[in-house]
């Protein structure tokens, strides 16, 4: 009687204690582990990794902003940026600071999955908790992103984090070559982020942007090799930037501290504001 | 047989208690630091006096000369001293004036603070690690915290910090208070709620730095909003400074350069091409 007693106290405990365990794990095991530093695999030139950088990348655009693209391609070519936001130290924004110039931490919580990239700084939101869509929602680079984790593999462990970005401001391009989104900021971006099935290692962020820059959709995969050992160094972009804005135009300022023209036979600022009279 | 029965029900209570108690302890162990923290009071380092000179930072007295060098260019609308005019980041201490709202997100292994609008951001590493030997000096340094329980109730209540490993250019506040250029800055902080209040959050901070003649300790305090709105603050938007060389500029009508002082020069143009004079009018 006691030996069964206790062979049943023995089972009980082991049985809860295994529940316990699992409890606790499921706390854990519930999101999926992206800890560490991820870097992106693929070129930077391009938002589409697939294909080379400009006109290869070949968005759907409609007539009139493939026009505007290779404006942006002309004035690239003639040697000026004045299309790229970044050259003034302006955020990327949504889509194209998923291209992760720099390293990308991701911190998984319950109600917020943040993202953040070493390039200056640049910070989302993703909110996990059910949400809707604010009524107020301010307009910004990052723009505002509501996600939902799924089970993709039936294993109990959320794999696959799908989220919808809106609420966003320009000005953005897709690229350093400045592949443009519609002037109205009325894009929405879709992902779907996880971790490859073979190589846990590796992160996939399939993009989508519907934008009335293009004709359709334009779908496209990122991925990014993490880095356990993480070692982050800051890149600010305002402490090496030597480009200045004055007026409409663009100038660089030179090592030993002179403006000076960003391309052949620019005209100088105009100094209306000084007094330049002799004395 | 009651016996039995006895030591099953104990056993089970216990183990389940133990359950209840481990799940809970892994909830609770950390503190609800969630919502949008912003500051309560003005904008200079110490709150509790008046910005400028009565601040009193203990600087030595080369770096106080500094100091005043800085208040006078800023009383004469120079701002070349100052990195965040340039969009520069503050950095530590400075960033955790909060110019803008803080979000503090709190893992077991890491505490992140970042510092909205101008996204400045820190880790503040508590998973027991010493400090790196081939880490890049940054603006926010690298911090190492370590959680405590002064309530003895099994749940952490202060995080204390140090940050090491600094890069210039930093300033203390807006008014121009230097650090040592040598940026060997030790910041120690004691971040915790109030008390007495759980929706403010004080953080002791005290900078030990070549640049004072002893450690400086302010208290800084933050208020909490629960279900935040978070802005965006484009610094080169709103930037009114243009620095080019050693000389600061403004931004005014149409974009175009003007001048922050009386009589100020305007830039070298010596790298563009000069325009060609106007052909000379030939005699009739």
């Amino acid at each position: 009687m006691h030996r069964a007693s206790a062979i049943r106290i023995a089972a009980l405990a082991g049985v809860l204690i295994a529940a316990t365990i699992h409890a606790g794990a499921a706390g854990d095991m519930t999101y999926p582990d992206w800890e560490g530093q991820w870097l992106r695999i693929g070129g930077g030139g391009g938002l589409d990794p697939a294909k080379p950088a400009g006109r290869a990348q070949q968005p759907p655009f409609t007539p009139e902003y493939q026009a505007i693209w290779e404006a942006h391609l002309a004035d690239s070519q003639a040697g000026g940026q004045r299309y790229n936001p970044q050259i003034h130290c302006l955020p990327s924004g949504m889509p194209r600071m998923m291209m992760a110039y720099d390293p990308m931490e991701v911190v998984v919580t319950p109600n917020t999955t943040y993202v953040q990239l070493t390039y200056d700084n640049e910070f989302r939101r993703i909110y996990t908790d059910g949400r809707d869509w604010p009524a107020d929602m301010e307009p910004s680079f990052a723009g505002y992103s509501i996600g939902k984790w799924i089970d993709q593999g039936g294993s109990g462990r959320y794999d696959v984090l799908e989220v919808e970005t809106r609420g966003l401001r320009g000005p953005r391009v897709f690229d350093g070559l400045g592949t443009p989104m519609h002037e109205d900021n009325q894009t929405i971006i879709k992902e779907r982020i996880g971790l490859d099935k073979s190589d846990p290692n590796v992160l996939h962020n399939e993009i989508t942007t519907i934008d009335h820059a293009f004709t359709r959709p334009w779908t496209i995969t990122r991925s990014y090799s993490r880095d356990r050992h993480q070692l982050w160094v800051e890149n600010i972009c305002h402490v090496s930037n030597q480009y200045r804005i004055i007026g409409d135009d663009t100038f660089m300022v030179s090592m030993d501290g002179y403006l000076m023209p960003l391309r052949k036979g620019q005209r100088p600022p105009d100094l209306r504001y000084f007094d330049q009279s002799e004395k | 047989m009651r016996y039995g029965r006895g030591i099953w029900a104990i056993t089970a209570s216990v183990v389940l208690a133990t359950a209840l108690s481990g799940a809970r302890a892994t909830d609770a162990k950390f503190p609800d630091w969630e919502g949008q923290w912003a500051r309560t009071e003005g904008a200079q380092f110490d709150p509790s006096k008046p910005p400028g000179l009565p601040q009193k930072p203990p600087l030595t007295a080369e770096y106080q000369a500094i100091w005043e060098a800085y208040l006078r260019e800023s009383d004469a609308g120079g701002q070349n001293y100052n990195p965040q005019a340039r969009c520069i980041p503050g950095g530590m201490p400075r960033m955790m004036i909060a110019y803008q709202p803080l979000e503090f997100i709190v893992t077991p292994a890491t505490t992140f603070v970042v510092v909205s609008g101008r996204n400045e951001f820190r880790r503040i590493y508590t998973d027991g690690r010493d400090w790196p030997h081939n880490v890049a000096p940054s603006l926010s340094g690298y911090s190492i915290g370590h959680w405590s329980d002064d309530g003895g109730d099994g749940r952490y209540t202060m995080l204390e910090a140090e940050t090491r490993n600094f890069r210039g250019p930093r300033l203390i506040d807006a008014s121009g208070i230097p650090l040592d250029q040598d940026n060997q800055t030790v910041v120690k902080e004691r971040i915790h709620l109030d008390k007495a209040d759980a929706n403010v959050l004080r953080d002791d901070i005290t900078v030990v730095d070549n640049a004072l003649t002893r450690p400086w300790t302010v208290t800084r305090s933050y208020h909490r909003v629960r279900n935040p709105t978070w802005v965006e603050d484009v610094c080169d938007e709103g930037n009114q400074w243009v620095f080019i060389g050693g000389e600061t500029y403004m931004r005014g009508p149409g974009g175009l350069l003007m001048p922050t002082a009386k009589d100020e020069p305007p830039p070298d143009l010596k790298y563009f091409k000069k325009p060609e004079a106007p052909p000379k009018a030939q005699a009739q």
